[in-house]
């Protein structure tokens, strides 16, 4: 009983978090083709901020998290006007460019910090004692405030006229040109988002688990294979596929003993078998479309 | 002149698409653009739009090739030649493109509130809205559906629906007929004449010459990338060139 609820929680914890970061990760690549290699590297600086504004400057945990999310947002905008507009129509030079932007956020947090692991002060404190298990509160706040993330992206991009625009754009490009939609302007604005999802997994991750240069390489496995799950490009696919990778790999972790070095392993594995069995994922390809 | 195409010559890579083509619309005025497959109708609607400058500038950094365009295309007396292609669509020139290609995976009513993204104004958006679905009861029908699941005939009536909603002054629709069957396509056009029949202008381009000729008065005839002729259907009928350009007639 005690194995399964804990399981439940680390589960909907980690596959929460996974799913935010996947989310933004599908959601650049759907709008604007970008493979943003990058994507958890800003996940990673944001954690930075975080420990940077709790620990140095003195800023509360909330207000720290709020500054880190806002200039995670401004320095992707910032990277996508200085690198990515310049090539935007080079799938694959974007993709290198963002394989170097991580290596150098990781680079620069290193030198300044070495390769400790930083511990931040959780916003909540305290547990609930369920009599089998006790949840921690930050876990819980954790949990809500993922949902709630997800929650918001829904109505962003289902009710408002930017989520219609942007998804105008992830599926035709061109049409979206006829319909007056300015496409590089939503390239960026997806980009702020989509780095803004980063940051909030970030921040929910932060008192958790502990922050770290090289954090950013493991989820970015974990982001990979839940896309590749879920059908490339596909946000709806994206978060489903990242709660049952969180599921699998909180189910290696408690049911195998001493089995947790396995975890890494099971994005991986889910991967290689999703690519040869059906490797347009659980919502890939949706219609047949003649195109020009 | 309401929109002026001159000397319109656009070239990718060496493969000329369109040869120094003129051609002009008077305000109100509904006109045909025919000519067999492959004769450059479409490159020419999207030089007018903007595409073919967007798809220039989308090859910029890669080893695709290179697409040249000259010439001069002025609406409403403004030239429009180097302006981007959604600055184009603001000012009222709208294109419906071949198979009207909807937001698949968007519902109609969603792609109906993308044609209104330039549109501030609700009550403007909602006159717009009603006015399209008094003109097609059936998207008002299927308003939930998801469009890639609509006919033909459906994504075209959506596709001139979007355009409608982006307050659309010059229609340019790309050959509506393609793929339809007879009866659909007869419908479709009557639509057509209907959205003339509010006031916009329409420059049709059509394969099926029955079509274009029912619905315009005046019509220009595209082959090979040339402009070989314009005149009323019965001139155009009358005429040898034409019969040369489609075989069969």
């Amino acid at each position: 009983m005690e194995t399964l609820t804990n399981l439940v929680i680390h589960g909907l914890l980690y596959g929460g978090m996974c799913a935010i970061l996947a989310v933004g990760f599908a959601l650049i690549f759907g709008v604007a083709k970008i493979v943003n290699m990058a994507h958890t590297a800003f996940y990673m600086v944001a954690s930075f901020i975080i420990f940077i504004g709790v620990s140095r400057v003195g800023l509360p945990v909330w207000l720290a998290s709020l500054v880190s999310i806002l200039l995670t947002c401004l320095l992707s905008v910032i990277c996508y006007k200085l690198f990515f507009e310049r090539v935007k129509h080079h799938e694959t030079a974007v993709m290198i460019i963002s394989v170097a932007l991580a290596m150098l956020f990781q680079e620069i947090f290193l030198l300044i910090f070495g390769g400790h692991y930083h511990g931040i002060p959780a916003l909540v404190k305290g547990f609930m004692d369920l009599g089998v298990v006790r949840i921690s509160y930050k876990n819980l706040f954790a949990l809500g405030f993922s949902l709630i993330t997800l929650l918001g992206l829904w109505l962003l991009l289902s009710k408002t006229r930017l989520g219609i625009a942007i998804r105008s754009v992830a599926q035709d490009r061109e049409v979206a040109n006829l319909v007056g939609i300015n496409i590089n302007h939503i390239y960026m604005i997806t980009m702020g988002i989509s780095a803004g999802l980063a940051a909030v997994a970030g921040a929910i991750v932060a008192p958790i688990f502990m922050v770290h240069p090289l954090m950013w390489m493991q989820p970015l496995v974990m982001v990979l294979a839940a896309v590749v799950l879920g059908g490339l490009g596909s946000i709806k696919g994206a978060v489903i596929a990242a709660l049952i990778l969180g599921f699998a790999e909180s189910l290696v972790i408690f049911l195998i003993p001493d089995g947790s070095f396995l975890r890494g392993a099971v994005s991986l594995a889910v991967m290689v078998v999703v690519l040869v069995i059906r490797p347009e994922g659980l919502y890939g390809v949706v219609f047949e479309e003649e195109r020009l | 002149m309401y929109l002026e195409v001159r000397n319109l010559t656009v070239l990718y890579d060496r493969a000329m698409v369109l040869n120094n083509v003129s051609l002009n619309v008077e305000k109100g005025e509904a006109v045909g653009l025919v000519g067999p497959n492959g004769a450059g109708k479409s490159t020419m609607m999207r030089a007018i739009t903007g595409l073919v400058q967007w798809e220039k500038d989308s090859l910029k950094g890669t080893t695709k090739g290179k697409i040249t365009i000259e010439g001069s295309v002025v609406f409403n007396g403004e030239e429009l030649i180097n302006v981007p292609a959604p600055r184009i669509a603001q000012r009222g020139l709208i294109l419906c493109p071949e198979r009207g290609r909807p937001f698949r995976e968007m519902t109609v009513k969603e792609n109906l509130e993308a044609g209104a993204y330039l549109v501030k104004d609700k009550r403007v958006i909602k006159d717009s809205l009603d006015k399209v679905y008094y003109l097609f009861p059936r998207l008002k029908e299927r308003i939930d559906q998801v469009s890639g699941t609509l006919s033909g005939g459906e994504r075209t009536m959506l596709s001139i629906g979007r355009a409608l909603m982006s307050q659309a002054k010059l229609l340019l629709i790309d050959e509506p007929s393609t793929g339809l069957a007879p009866l659909v396509k007869q419908d479709l056009f009557t639509r057509i004449k209907d959205v003339h029949g509010l006031g916009i202008t329409i420059l049709l381009v059509e394969q099926d010459i029955s079509f274009a000729f029912d619905l315009a008065p005046r019509n220009y005839v595209l082959s090979q990338g040339k402009m070989i002729t314009q005149g009323s259907p019965e001139e155009l009928l009358a005429d040898e060139s034409i019969r040369r350009t489609y075989p069969g007639l």
